[in-house]
């Protein structure tokens, strides 16, 4: 009964991620082509009206090196209600959204993620690792 | 205690065993915490939307249905009953997915409800301005209540989403890890005991030999 449990609990934590895109696109593909498609098989749509805002932000030549979906890194080392953003391009993006420094990486606090979400639900994403 | 640890033999490498099952239950509530606290931000975020897109949504129609009033009892009931029928009533919309923190939400994009007089259908020599902004604006409500739709079923997912992982959660943190933790402490209390046999034994067996070598 308890292995039972604990093979659910196991089965819950290796679905965490999977809803994460099997492979990150460029905003240039993503301009193209609104839609990636999920680890678990399904499809994510970006929001056209996001893909334009995102694309009078960015200068075109970092079209090719912006991925999306952003992802949020939810870490427990963190502590809770932190979140990291990762990549160069990604992080200079979010900095300029929430108006803060440009680093080569962020923490992002509660109040942030919940801004930068509102801006783009559906070009940034939660990730969750340990 | 002894419900807890029925079935388990109190052995250093069981102990071992437990420590890491903790450790790894541990790790999964923290990371389902996490999941919780995520989906308990989009589920607000969704709420605060949802309470400022309805109050304006209400707002408009109910300017919508005082226009339409107006409407009525200028052109007569019967005239504005008879271009409802005449207009158009199609509506092109494109649904799709997106994924929050892996719940499946709709997502409806390219809604164009606005139309001019023209593509609205209804004959323009019998009806009057009234109808013209009447119409415009039930079709700017009509907008708000499809992206109100939308926002209403991701809040339900989200919801039922959240339900479950909370459940998981104090799963975890009150019923599998304290039982486990409660399992390891019986364990290491068994091979402390044991130990202290096993020290008892050997003392007494000393004492014996020392015994037996004093009086021989």
């Amino acid at each position: 009964m308890r292995e039972d449990v604990e093979a659910l609990f196991l089965r819950e934590l290796s679905r965490l991620n999977s809803h994460l895109p099997k492979k990150r696109v460029t905003l240039r593909e993503a301009l193209q082509n609104p839609e990636v498609e999920l680890a678990d098989g399904g499809k994510h749509r970006f929001r056209r009206s996001e893909l334009e805002f995102l694309k009078s932000l960015v200068p075109e030549e970092e079209w090719d090196s912006l991925r999306l979906p952003v992802l949020i890194e939810l870490d427990p080392k963190l502590g809770r209600g932190a979140a990291r953003i990762r990549g160069a391009a990604e992080c200079r993006v979010v900095a300029r959204i929430l108006g803060k420094e440009e680093k080569p990486e962020l923490i992002l606090y509660l109040p942030e993620i919940s801004e930068l979400r509102g801006k783009l639900p559906t070009l940034t994403d939660y990730f969750l690792t340990a | 205690m002894t419900k807890a640890v029925s079935g388990i033999s109190p052995t250093r490498m069981e102990l071992i065993r437990l420590r890491q099952r903790i450790a790894l239950a541990q790790k999964g509530h923290d990371l389902l915490e996490e999941k919780r606290d995520a989906l308990m931000m989009e589920f607000l975020g969704l709420v605060r939307r949802i309470r400022e897109l309805s109050k304006e949504t209400f707002g408009r129609l109910s300017e919508a249905h005082r226009k339409l009033s107006y409407c009525m009892a200028w052109m007569g009931s019967a005239e504005t009953l008879q271009a409802t029928l005449e207009s158009r009533k199609e509506l092109k919309l494109e649904i799709s997915t997106r994924f929050i923190m892996g719940v499946k939400v709709p997502m409806v994009e390219g809604v164009r409800t606005e139309r001019n007089p023209v593509q609205r259908g209804y004959s323009l020599h019998t009806s009057s301005a009234l109808l013209d902004e009447t119409s415009a604006e039930f079709e700017r409500a009509l907008a708000q209540l499809c992206e109100l739709a939308e926002l209403s079923e991701a809040v339900r997912r989200i919801g039922l989403e959240l339900e479950r992982t909370r459940r998981r959660v104090n799963a975890l943190e009150y019923i599998l890890i304290p039982q486990l933790k409660s399992m390891a402490a019986f364990i290491a209390f068994r091979l402390d005991e044991m130990e202290r046999d096993n020290f008892v034994r050997l003392k007494r067996i000393k004492a014996m030999l020392e015994r037996r070598e004093g009086g021989a």
